[in-house]
């Protein structure tokens, strides 16, 4: 029988470090994609927003995401800024860009519970460095089991 | 062949109690005056929906509203036309989550002119 060469318990081809290596590299595909990931802050509670225009998946890659979380902390990728500070980078940004400069898209993603007292600073920084393309963050759809912080009340008063 | 059986339910155990499915983010645009514009205080045209946020409630074309009100009276200003802009003036001590809100509210009506303003 040709097929008698599987059959054979002892002596067959040894699958095991084949295994170890398709092990191996299926833990560092997971541990890189989850990386990529990580830029974002995820203490900061976004605040709901169920009507607003879904974000693109494409985005501008020159979009700055500037953070603001439940404190007044501004961050950029995790670098805590003061407002002068954001001042010069974006104003360098914008400098480095030439006449594309100002069309930087704005992501502003702010806890919902910030004041808008810091919000309005980023802004003002932003429309300072000449930026006018300036959007905000917000949950659309919530993943399961997580609740926003205002959606209660909204549920109530909207639907 | 159980010793990998084992391990790869482990794995699978594993993966699917720590997946978690992303928020879907939406963004809200608005356009932001410049700061000298802003301080120059001149008054807005006649033409325009102002939309204030205050630490409690919201007001509309210089009226005090609840938030149920500001919805209906936005689709109602909405219905007249959406080319109309949408100023917000929002007070500092209010929360961001209020004028997202408010900005939420402008979306569902598909008033897209927006202008983010900052009042004491």
């Amino acid at each position: 029988m040709k097929r008698n060469f599987q059959k054979k318990e002892s002596g067959g081809v040894n699958m095991t470090p084949m295994i170890d290596v398709v092990f191996q590299m299926i833990i560092f595909f997971v541990c890189t994609a989850q990386l990529e990931k990580e830029m974002f802050s995820e203490f900061i509670r976004l605040a709901d927003s169920p009507n607003a225009p879904e974000m693109a998946g494409e985005k501008d890659p020159r979009t700055i995401t500037i953070e603001v979380d439940a404190d007044g902390r501004t961050t950029i990728g995790g670098t805590r800024l003061t407002a002068p500070k954001l001042k010069n980078l974006l104003v360098k940004v914008v400098a480095d860009y030439g006449v594309h400069g100002p069309s930087i898209p704005i992501l502003i993603r702010a806890d919902a519970a910030a004041r808008h007292a810091r919000v309005k600073t980023v802004m003002d920084v932003c429309a300072g460095a000449g930026l006018y393309k300036i959007a905000f963050v917000a949950v659309k759809d919530a993943a399961e089991g997580r609740v926003g912080r205002t959606s209660e009340s909204r549920r109530s008063n909207v639907e | 062949m159980t010793p990998m059986i084992d391990v790869v339910f482990q794995l699978l155990i594993y993966f699917l109690v720590t997946f978690s499915t992303a928020d879907v983010l939406a963004h809200l645009d608005v356009s932001r005056p410049t700061p000298d514009a802003a301080a120059s205080n001149q008054p807005p045209p006649a033409d325009m929906i102002r939309v204030a946020v205050a630490p409690e409630g919201y007001a509309i074309n210089g009226r005090d509203v609840t938030e149920d009100e500001l919805a209906g009276l936005l689709e109602r200003l909405a219905a007249v036309s959406l080319k109309q802009t949408v100023l917000v003036t929002c007070a500092d001590a209010s929360l961001h989550g209020r004028l997202i809100t408010a900005l939420d509210l402008c979306a569902a009506n598909g008033l897209t002119k927006i202008s983010v303003m900052s009042g004491k």
